[in-house]
């Protein structure tokens, strides 16, 4: 299986990035980690003429916290978050990187070039999605900032615009009485995009037992990863534990639109939803406790 | 299309090589180099026989384009042994017969490597996590299991003494 040809650029910077891909007006992909663009390039899917190499940007591998914010670099790898970024990486977010692929795949695949992809199951989509995170998308006109659930427009389509660069995501720093847990259902144990995937967060009132907010993830539960409003509103107000947990999990089962097809039929991907939701709620519960 | 001159380490010796911007690592490594105790199977990343360590990492090197290689360090399974004496991973590979057609074999033993760099001392999960992108169409995996666990004993023995 052999690549189609094309002209490659390595940049020596983001700004040189951007001027490339302004000035190969549409003809130009970006190029990461690979593991996508690759794969479909040698499946004949894509055939850009020219491709412009990230991977070897530092400015897009930086991560750190800016006032309220923590920022990730939209270059850093599956790896260095499963391997929690010193601390810094919301639990979710390192569980969904930990599970994406396989560890080859991990080494080599982005934050940025998930988030691009855009498959509705994808592994660090739905714990960010979860966490409230926003995309800063920048182009030689500046830079805007996109929340989650406005740059998801359907699988393998976001709101990003030909001549930007995803360069950063946009969390609010996890605080004391706040949590998140990640699940992750498939057939096999690595090299899988899930059937089903629910990440959750919540955040405790100062009592530590009623939930002041919570928002709940589905993947392939609709063309692009997705809130639950069913079970962000079952538990916003109500007593953290079993009770609220399992009312959160009918109301995610019932927001969710699965297909059915070949690896899994609707239903039984709904009754995986209201599992896995109740899993994930457990351990952002556990979590805030624990802070 | 665009060709360009590589420069890269591989196996502690340096490369100079004229490639073609569309031709993966595995490619360079085979074709240009000589080196094909890399193997190609899938090419899309599911197999991992194309395994190789890219600055210590292991890469699947079917997605890696050779021009991504510019002045890094690449080992390949011809790297491991030092002369007639194998690597103990290789080694106990091959006592514990966990080689069986061996074309899974270079891709297993340097993830094994990478594992063993970053956990010397690593329970049966750690093992199965750290090979979960390489498959065996042969063994069963068992042996493949036991021989990483041989090897880590091994290694850590000759580190103590
Ligand atoms: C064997 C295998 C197993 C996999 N398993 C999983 C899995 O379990 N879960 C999962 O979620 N995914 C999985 N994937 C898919 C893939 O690894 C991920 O989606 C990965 O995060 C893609 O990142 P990348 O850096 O490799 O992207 P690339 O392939 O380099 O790029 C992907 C797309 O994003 C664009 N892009 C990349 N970076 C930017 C940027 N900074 N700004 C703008 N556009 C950008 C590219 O132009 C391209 O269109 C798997 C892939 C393989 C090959
Ligand atoms: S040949 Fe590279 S992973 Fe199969
Ligand atoms: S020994 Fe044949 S594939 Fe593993």
């Amino acid at each position: 299986m052999l690549l189609p040809s094309f002209t490659y650029h390595r940049p020596g910077g983001l700004a040189e990035a951007l001027a490339m891909l302004d000035g190969f007006g549409g003809q130009a992909k970006l190029l990461a980690g690979g593991t996508d663009l690759l794969v479909n390039m040698k499946h004949g899917k894509q055939a850009p003429a020219q491709l412009i190499d990230l991977d070897g940007l530092a400015e897009l591998k930086a991560s750190g916290s800016r006032g309220d914010a923590l920022e990730l670099g939209a270059g850093l790898k599956a790896a260095a978050i499963a391997g929690g970024l010193g601390g810094a990486a919301p639990q979710a977010l390192a569980q969904g990187a930990g599970a994406l692929g396989s560890p080859q795949v991990r080494n080599r695949a982005s934050l940025g070039g998930n988030l691009v992809t855009a498959r509705p199951a994808a592994d660090m989509c739905v714990p960010l999605l979860a966490l409230g995170a926003r995309v800063a998308l920048v182009s030689p006109a500046g830079e805007r900032q996109v929340d989650l659930p406005e740059f998801f427009l359907g699988p393998g389509l976001t709101a990003l615009h030909p001549s930007e660069v995803l360069t950063r995501v946009l969390l609010a720093k996890p605080r004391p009485g706040e949590g998140s847990g990640y699940g992750k259902l498939g057939l096999r144990k690595a090299l899988e995009i899930p059937l089903v995937n629910v990440a959750a967060w919540l955040a405790l009132e100062a009592d530590g037992k009623t939930i002041k907010e919570a928002r709940v993830a589905l993947g392939a539960a609709a063309p692009t990863p997705m809130l639950s409003p069913g079970a962000a509103k079952a538990l916003a107000g109500a007593t953290a534990g079993d009770d609220a947990f399992a009312a959160a999990a009918f109301a995610a089962a019932a927001d969710a639109r699965p297909i059915d097809d070949h690896r899994g039929s609707a239903e039984y991907r709904r009754d995986m939803v209201a599992a896995l939701t109740k899993r994930c709620l457990g351990q952002a519960l556990a979590q805030a406790r624990g802070n | 299309m665009s060709a360009h001159i590589l420069k890269l380490k591989v196996n502690g010796r340096e490369y100079q090589a004229l490639v073609s911007a569309n031709h993966t690592l595995a490619q360079v490594l085979r074709e240009n180099l000589g080196l094909t105790g890399t193997k190609q199977g899938c090419q899309v990343g599911d197999c991992g026989s194309c395994t190789v360590l890219l600055d210590g990492e292991p890469v699947n090197s079917c997605l890696v384009l050779g021009v991504q290689a510019e002045s890094r360090e690449v080992l390949t399974i011809e790297g491991l042994a030092e002369g007639n004496k194998l690597h103990p991973l290789q080694d106990s590979f091959v006592r514990a017969g966990a080689i069986q057609c061996g074309f899974c074999s270079p891709g297993m033993i340097l993830s094994a490597k990478a594992l063993l760099e970053r956990k010397p001392s690593p329970g049966l999960d750690d093992i199965r996590q750290g090979l979960a992108g390489n498959l065996c169409r042969c063994t069963g995996y068992q042996k493949i299991v036991e021989a990483v666990m041989q090897a880590s004993h091994r290694m850590s023995g000759e580190a103590s003494s």
